[in-house]
């Protein structure tokens, strides 16, 4: 049984190739303008990674954002459903997730891969990777070096604003002031994850949490909401690919 | 799902009511607005008047305004009050009726609304009956009967009609009809597979206080009439009540998500809902007194505290047999944002999954809502 699971996320689309429940490989891409084009790329260089050809493929699942545009997938699924699959293949024990992607960020309650609650934040960048994303470009830094700036940071700047283009502004008049950068990138990464902690807390994921989604990288972010929560935080080697890792495991039954 | 012929009633309405309103005045009837149901139609009626609803559901008037009121502010009270406002200079039409008013009959609910009558005196004469907001004191209803007897006096001025203990008693009679009608209709939706969609249930309920209360009964029974010939047949589907604010007529934004993404809804705890109809008016006592006690218990969540409200969804949910609830508010509703965690609390008790969804009349976060109710509907089958 060979799948394909397809996470169509407004940053990136993620592909991973499955066969009878292993992970094979995966391969993540830029989205770009085109969902459906993005998605049909990202499906050829999976398979062409796996040296699988298309007629050898049983089904295509597809998840996220822009799944309603991949015509050729069989089945869509939410990404909610899809990362507590994803992650309870991987750690079958997680009783919650947090996952923070490009433009939203959520929170999962699970229980044995099913989901018993989420929240999703509000309608706008706050808590999620386009915040961080556009915030960065005030410090100059490029986002993969923003996290482990931070780290270095002894005391974190205070940044209040929600809203990302204001916050933005602190940041620039915070750097006026003559701020250290890494302080600045500190409260930055702190506001992202007070917010996610925020609905972390209201969901009640207390303990085996799981982190995953392309911010989940960030090693700053995940010390940060570690420290928020007091928990440790589960992160998968490529935490990028739960989501369609767990779209291949729709018909998967659950104990 | 089927079709019923006799929504086409309810939805292609509007013209025929303009026509009656704009006849009547004619006739030298007087028609008065009004936004909520704390307002006793029963006396609005007894004195000879018809009255319409004006509470906006459309987005187009929302910017109209924002001219004049803070952005931060409800939906429903910005599409309300541009409606009313709204001169055409901005190349935006309001719907006709909001412009054939003879009086607004307002009522203290909630902030937002409060201020925005005293807005509205200098469009339209506006009449404000005073709510006491903790009603299971037993002062209250003493004071709350004192204001319907004052607005009574208000409507006697208006009209020039006396109302009468038989008139008063007639239309309480009349419209407990209507309330025992909306009964025999959520009860039909208690079947499963439910026979009438919650899109359907909201046009109707839409038109509650639009349509005149004759034509809403007549319309209502040939409803009810069509709805009772549909066997239970076909799947379970997943059903939802939907709990919260009001969805002022043109707002079906939510519900149609829901139902898009393979929900039933199957009963509404809102104004448009089971609020408007759910309890009686006594019809043995003293008319008055009969009427202040009815409509002092209406859950709305300007009330302190509600703990009514919250018994009343637990109840629904039960009598209903739904699968999960939908908790609808509108931005900046602070009185039902902030019920929403009691209403959670309570709801998890009984196991009850819930969905919140806060929202305003744009179609700028349909994509993000259908992807929060998409994974609601998997986490409930």
């Amino acid at each position: 049984m060979i799948s394909v699971g397809i996470d169509s996320g407004s940053a990136t689309t993620k592909a991973v190739l499955v066969k009878d429940c292993r992970l094979i490989t995966h391969i993540i891409l830029p989205t770009a303008f085109d969902f459906l084009l993005a998605a049909e790329k990202t499906y050829k260089s999976v398979l062409s990674n796996a040296g699988i050809a298309e007629t050898d493929v049983n089904s295509v699942y597809a998840t996220g954002y822009g799944r309603n545009s991949i015509k050729f997938a069989d089945r869509t699924i939410s990404e909610i459903t899809a990362h507590a699959m994803g992650v309870y293949h991987l750690y079958p024990d997680v009783n919650g997730i947090i996952d923070i992607g490009g433009q939203d960020s959520k929170v999962i309650s699970v229980n044995g891969g099913k989901v018993t609650d989420f929240l999703m934040n509000d309608k706008c960048a706050a808590g999620t990777g386009k915040f961080l994303e556009y915030t960065a470009r005030a410090l100059e830094v490029p986002i993969e070096e923003l996290g482990s700036l931070a780290l270095v940071s002894k005391e974190p700047a205070s940044i209040t604003s929600m809203c990302t283009v204001f916050a933005e502004s602190e940041a620039i008049s915070l750097r006026a002031r003559g701020f250290k950068k890494e302080d600045i990138a500190a409260g930055l990464i702190e506001s992202v994850s007070r917010r996610v902690a925020v609905m972390a807390r209201q969901a009640g994921l207390k303990q085996n949490v799981a982190f995953v989604g392309g911010v989940a990288k960030n090693a700053g972010i995940k010390a940060a909401l570690e420290k928020e929560l007091g928990v440790s935080l589960y992160v998968p080697p490529e935490p990028q690919i739960t989501g369609a890792l767990g779209a291949t495991l729709i018909n998967y039954k659950l104990k | 799902m089927q079709q019923f012929d006799s929504l086409n009633y309810f939805t292609n309405s509007y013209n025929l009511r303009i026509f009656q309103i704009a006849e009547e005045r004619k006739a030298g009837k007087k028609i008065v607005g009004t936004f909520c149901l704390f307002v006793p139609d029963e006396i609005i009626f007894a004195a000879g008047a018809d009255r319409v609803i004006l509470c906006g559901g459309k987005n187009d008037t929302v910017s109209i305004a924002e001219q004049y009121l803070p952005r931060n502010i409800c939906p429903l009270v910005k599409s309300s009050f541009g409606s009313i406002v709204n001169n055409g200079c901005s190349g935006v039409k309001s719907c006709s009726h909001f412009g054939m008013i003879d009086m607004i009959v307002a009522e203290n609910t909630c902030d937002s609304k409060k201020k925005m009558y005293e807005l509205l005196g200098d469009y339209v004469p506006t009449y404000v009956i005073d709510l006491p907001q903790r009603p299971d004191s037993p002062e209250a209803l003493n004071y709350f009967l004192g204001e319907l007897d004052k607005f009574k006096g208000s409507m006697e001025k208006l009209t020039g009609n006396k109302i009468t203990f038989e008139q008063l008693k007639k239309e309480i009679e009349s419209l407990n009809e209507t309330r025992k009608l909306l009964h025999r209709l959520y009860e039909l939706r208690k079947m499963d597979p439910t026979p009438i969609t919650g899109v359907d249930v909201l046009k109707v309920l839409q038109k509650q206080y639009f349509l005149s209360a004759d034509e809403f009964k007549k319309s209502l029974h040939m409803l009810i009439g069509e709805v009772k010939q549909v066997k239970a047949e076909g799947d379970h589907k997943t059903r939802i009540m939907v709990s919260g604010c009001p969805m002022a007529g043109g707002n079906t934004k939510v519900p149609e998500i829901i139902e898009n993404k393979g929900g039933v809804i199957v009963a509404e705890e809102s104004c448009t809902g089971t609020r408007s109809f759910w309890d009686l008016v006594d019809e043995d006592k003293d008319p008055m007194l009969a009427l202040a006690e009815r409509y002092i218990k209406i859950p709305c969540s300007c009330m302190s505290p509600n703990n009514r409200r919250i018994d009343n969804i637990l109840e629904l949910a039960r009598e209903f047999k739904v699968d999960g609830v939908v908790y609808y508010t509108l931005q900046f509703c602070h009185g039902y944002n902030i019920e929403k965690y009691m209403v959670q609390q309570a709801l998890k008790n009984e196991g009850i999954p819930m969905l919140a969804i806060e929202t305003d009349y744009s179609d700028s976060d349909v994509e993000q809502i259908g992807l929060r109710v998409d994974a609601f509907m998997e986490m409930l089958s």
